[in-house]
């Protein structure tokens, strides 16, 4: 966990209102897949959080969507210009030695994070990922997610499978068999992959997403329910947790 | 070489630089990116008696210059902090151990609890975030004196440092009431309560509706409120509200405070306090101030 004053390398739009930025850190910082930082746009007080698509040595890689003040000023960010950053924080997904077969479950902006596993496993394991758009022009980041098998699903089907990620991947899901499911993407997907892998015993991982304050756990802003009742920190204690310890 | 420490009640502190309550834990997790032993203390999240959840999310917002949080005193309550926390956090550096209350019941026990085993109380009568959270009795003078003698008679060895909400009629007047309950020192200015509508939407952001307002923004009101509660008491102050850097810091201090308290900028830097701790000795060292705690009050009025 390291602060830091990143330096913009590259800030591209890669489909409508969605940008990828790359930016140099000083030194190596270590990211495990499903990890994110806090990235700070000058005159905003909050840091936003960005899931790490891809970690190379210093070079760091973020996918964002302009949702708001904070993100359109950062799409307007150019190679040179500086930032600061929090990094690496959360958990990450972890997957086993034993888990063979990974099956990805992505939707919109909850791509990001798919795509730091889908780098990190595609040599040795086995992936199939199924990712979600709202239509063609949405899709973004093709070339990575082919690392692996992909589906691309759109809602209206002007690319790939028509209707959701979870549609698709409930299609396959008999005879694929996974050993481990991870899925990003808003939470009535979510909601939607909990029900529908309920009882399949196969272990289901999920990165949420929620307004953080520090990032680091120590604001206790960005709390998620648990199902025994408790709260955890998005940031801290996540952003991956078991699907069924979570209450969606 | 400038000299940075200040004194409290008493008490030295290496520096006048202490992050603030709700911002920084327990310190445990800030001490992962630097050693908070540098600190001058640590105001701990507000303690309650038993465990609280706090409210739902979203507990955060923002605005132009500013922050809006609603966390509703999510802790794990004094006992747990006790034992798993303060040996740790006290073996770093000094503990200003927040307190929160719904009744004056709750405030005495709470510093029954804390009395002598923390460095300092620093009493929260000005959570806004949480219906019985305490802001009942900081609007008031009169339960401002009130639950300041409440607390102050269960905490007689530890100096009680009392936490003035600034969303008050007259802040030099509660500053007095807290001054007569007993209080050993002041600290303010807690959150202003406001609100931040999503016009998409037409509902608050803040799952609370409203929310206390911080950073950057706020800091001219609060130097004006704590100058003006500096002048109407002979307690030490704490002074806070916005402070990004240390030339922000030193503004406090000439309006009065001994020392200060810096909360959301530990979110746009993780090391605010550090930066603003080197930054205060090189602007003394530029100015040729050879101690910190002679700035404290020499502000000169027109």
């Amino acid at each position: 966990m390291r602060e830091i004053v990143a330096t913009v390398l590259e800030n591209k739009r890669i489909a409508e209102n969605v940008y990828s930025l790359t930016f140099a850190t000083e030194g190596e910082v270590k990211v495990r897949p499903g990890q994110f930082c806090m990235l700070g746009v000058r005159g905003f007080p909050l840091r936003r959080p960005f899931a790490v698509c891809k970690a190379e040595n210093d070079r760091i890689t973020v996918g964002y969507q302009i949702k708001g003040r904070g993100t359109k000023t950062l799409s307007a960010y150019q190679a040179g210009d500086k930032l600061s950053a929090l990094l690496p924080l959360g958990n990450g997904f972890y997957v086993s030695e034993k888990e063979k077969k990974i099956a990805i479950v992505g939707g919109g902006a909850g791509i990001f994070p798919l795509i730091s596993v889908i780098r990190a496993y595609a040599e040795s394991k086995e992936i199939h990922s199924y990712m979600g758009f709202r239509n063609k022009a949405a899709v973004c980041m093709q070339y990575e997610m082919q690392r692996g098998e992909l589906t691309i699903a759109t809602d209206d089907g002007s690319l790939g499978y028509r209707g959701t990620a979870v549609q698709a991947f409930m299609e396959d899901i008999g005879a694929l068999r996974p050993d481990v499911i991870l899925s990003c993407g808003p939470t009535p997907m979510l909601r939607a992959l909990k029900k529908a892998v309920e009882g399949r015993n196969i272990p289901t991982y999920v990165s949420l997403e929620e307004r953080m304050g520090c990032g680091v756990g120590a604001c206790l802003v960005c709390v998620c329910e648990k199902s025994d009742g408790s709260r955890a920190r998005v940031c801290r204690d996540g952003p991956v947790f078991d699907i069924n310890d979570v209450e969606l | 070489m400038v000299d940075l420490s200040v004194k409290i009640c008493g008490k030295e502190l290496k520096n006048p630089v202490i992050p603030a309550s709700g911002t920084f834990g327990f310190g445990r997790e800030f001490d992962e990116i630097y050693d908070i032993s540098v600190l001058g203390g640590v105001a701990t999240k507000g303690l309650t008696l038993l465990p609280r959840l706090g409210n739902p999310v979203p507990r955060i917002a923002e605005s132009s210059g500013v922050i809006l949080n609603a966390v509703g005193l999510q802790n794990p309550g004094v006992e747990h902090f006790i034992e798993e926390d303060l040996g740790w956090l006290r073996s770093k550096t000094k503990v200003f151990a927040n307190v929160a209350g719904s009744t004056l019941a709750d405030y005495a026990e709470i510093c029954k609890k804390l009395n002598d085993i923390v460095d300092f109380i620093e009493l929260n009568i000005s959570c806004p975030n949480v219906r019985q959270g305490g802001m009942a009795f900081g609007v008031r003078p009169e339960s401002v004196e009130e639950v300041t003698r409440a607390a102050k008679e269960n905490c007689p060895s530890t100096p009680l440092i009392v936490k003035l909400s600034p969303n008050v009629e007259s802040i030099a007047e509660n500053a007095r009431a807290a001054e007569r309950g007993g209080a050993d020192g002041i600290s303010l200015v807690n959150t202003f309560t406001g609100m931040v509508i999503d016009i998409e939407r037409r509902r608050p952001v803040l799952a609370n509706n409203t929310g206390g307002v911080s950073g950057a923004g706020i800091k001219p009101i609060a130097v004006r409120m704590v100058y003006e509660a500096a002048r109407a008491v002979s307690i030490p102050v704490i002074g806070m509200g916005g402070i990004a850097c240390a030339e922000d810091a030193v503004e406090f201090l000439m309006a009065g405070a001994t020392a200060v308290e810096v909360g959301t900028q530990n979110f746009t830097d993780a090391l605010a306090c550090p930066k603003i701790i080197q930054g205060l000795e090189e602007w003394c060292g530029r100015h040729g101030v050879s101690r910190v705690s002679d700035l404290i009050g020499t502000v000169k009025m027109h």
